[in-house]
């Protein structure tokens, strides 16, 4: 993105200045893959981080839901 | 006092000095006379000015082999900056479509998004000649800020989808081993990129005519049951300049007709063993004829019978030099190029045929040049 694009963030819109997170309570539950069993996992926010089915201690995160573009170069 | 005889440089040149001038000479180690002088000025007395009269008649083009995509030919006659022209035109100046952006809307396959939008722009496609060099024009890249498909038409627009998605195949046995048993679409290839015709790209792609690869079986990926790959993709025309992705040929490339000059005979098993030393076809072996026994001075006498070397098909050497590493051959044997004569060999990658992009190239070089002598013309005033 070009410099000139870049506008510095205003108190007014939405999060708070200097806030390191959005504020999305509504996505609180997170969606992740098992390493171990490939099977889907959601986690709460202070969930235990492990697959309920097998256990296992490595979770990924999900691939975005957006479309990304790319050139074909 | 007058001299008696005009200097020698005065001659018109004999046959034996022009083949001299036309040939590069490829020695041992080194390539000596590699400079063309066929300009004016350079021999006192001479005019060798160019005219396109001049041209016309030494000028020459014959094929040796015109296939689809695969054409081989010979221009004699002509100097080696012309040639090149028209072989970096072929290569980076005539346009083709190519997969140009590509929309991931999901790809859980192993290869990386951008590594497989890379393999997908490097595909080679073809479709109908009409809709592909005269229906379909240029697409202008769009400015930052710009909306991006505000410029796509369907007359500079071709869109591609690819969705797969790899499954279990519960005919297998579970014991197979093949994935490409055991699963479905365990490997994604060219051939299933699917053509969405929008507008009038349905008048000149449809059928035969449709945009697909030329070669359905490039393999693009490879997935495991579950993995899945969903993409569109935006097809532009572009030049091999820009990314050789647009190049319409997979190589055009010209060398200079060889020429092997047997100086001294050479005879019996050294004849075999020169032989050897060429490919295939360019060296044959033949009998000393009587007559050629019988003549002093040649070389040959009392050899009547015997095999020699004779140059067959100088043209399918290699130019290895390989002859001229045994002691045996020694001033014997002469290899050079011929300077204007180019064996052109051009492959297209489908989008043209081969003798077409020829003419294609010849086309953009006088295009150039127009362009030229109008900026000529410009600057005298
Ligand atoms: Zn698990």
């Amino acid at each position: 993105m070009p410099r000139e694009e870049y506008q510095v963030p205003t108190g007014a819109s939405g999060a708070q200045r200097g806030a390191t997170r959005d504020a999305h309570e509504s996505r609180a539950q997170m969606s992740y893959l098992c390493g171990d069993c490939g099977g889907s996992v959601t986690l709460g926010k202070d969930a235990l981080v492990a697959c309920p089915h097998c256990a296992g201690r490595v979770l990924y995160k999900e691939r975005t839901k957006r479309m990304v573009q790319f050139e074909a170069r | 006092m007058h001299p008696t005889k005009p200097a020698a440089w005065t001659n018109t040149p004999d046959a034996e000095e022009i083949a001299r001038r036309q040939t590069v000479n490829i020695n041992i180690e080194t390539v000596s006379n590699n400079i063309s002088t066929d300009y004016p000025g350079h021999f006192p007395g001479e005019d060798v000015e160019f005219t396109i009269e001049r041209f016309r008649e030494a000028f020459s083009v014959n094929f040796h082999q015109n296939d689809q995509f695969l054409s081989s030919f010979s221009l004699v006659g002509i100097d080696a900056s012309l040639s090149n022209a028209f072989r970096r035109i072929l290569l980076a100046e005539i346009p083709t479509l190519a997969i140009e952006n590509v929309y991931i809307e999901n790809n859980t396959s192993v290869i990386q998004d951008e590594v497989l939008a890379h393999r997908l722009g490097l595909i080679p496609f073809k479709g109908g000649r009409e809709g592909l060099h005269n229906f379909l024009k240029w697409h202008k890249k769009p400015e930052v800020g710009e909306d991006p498909y505000a410029g796509c038409f369907d007359w500079n627009t071709v869109r591609l989808e690819l969705n797969v998605e790899c499954t279990v195949n519960p005919d297998a046995s579970p014991a197979e081993d093949d994935p490409l048993k055991a699963y479905n679409n365990a490997h994604v290839y060219a051939k299933d990129l699917v053509f969405v015709p929008t507008g009038k790209q349905e008048e000149y792609f449809s059928g035969e005519n449709a945009i697909m690869p030329t070669n359905p079986d490039i393999l693009i990926a490879k997935l495991r049951p579950r993995q899945s790959i969903n993409l569109a993709m935006h097809m532009h025309k572009g030049i091999g300049s820009d990314h050789a992705k647009f190049s319409p040929v997979a190589t055009a490339s010209y060398r200079l007709l060889p020429t092997i000059t047997i100086t001294k005979p050479i005879l019996g098993a050294d004849a075999e063993k020169f032989a050897k030393c060429f490919p295939k076809g360019v060296i044959g072996l033949e009998k000393v004829t009587k007559k050629e026994a019988a003549k002093k001075g040649s070389g040959y006498e009392g050899q009547e019978g015997q095999a020699k070397a004779v140059v067959v098909d100088a043209m399918k050497d290699t130019v290895s030099r390989e002859c001229l590493r045994h002691a045996e051959f020694e001033g014997k044997v002469k290899l050079g190029r011929r300077r204007d004569h180019f064996i052109f060999s051009i492959e297209s990658t489908g989008q043209w045929d081969s003798d077409e992009l020829f003419l294609e190239s010849v086309k953009h070089m006088k295009l150039k040049c127009k362009k030229l002598e109008q900026q000529v013309i410009n600057m005298a005033r």
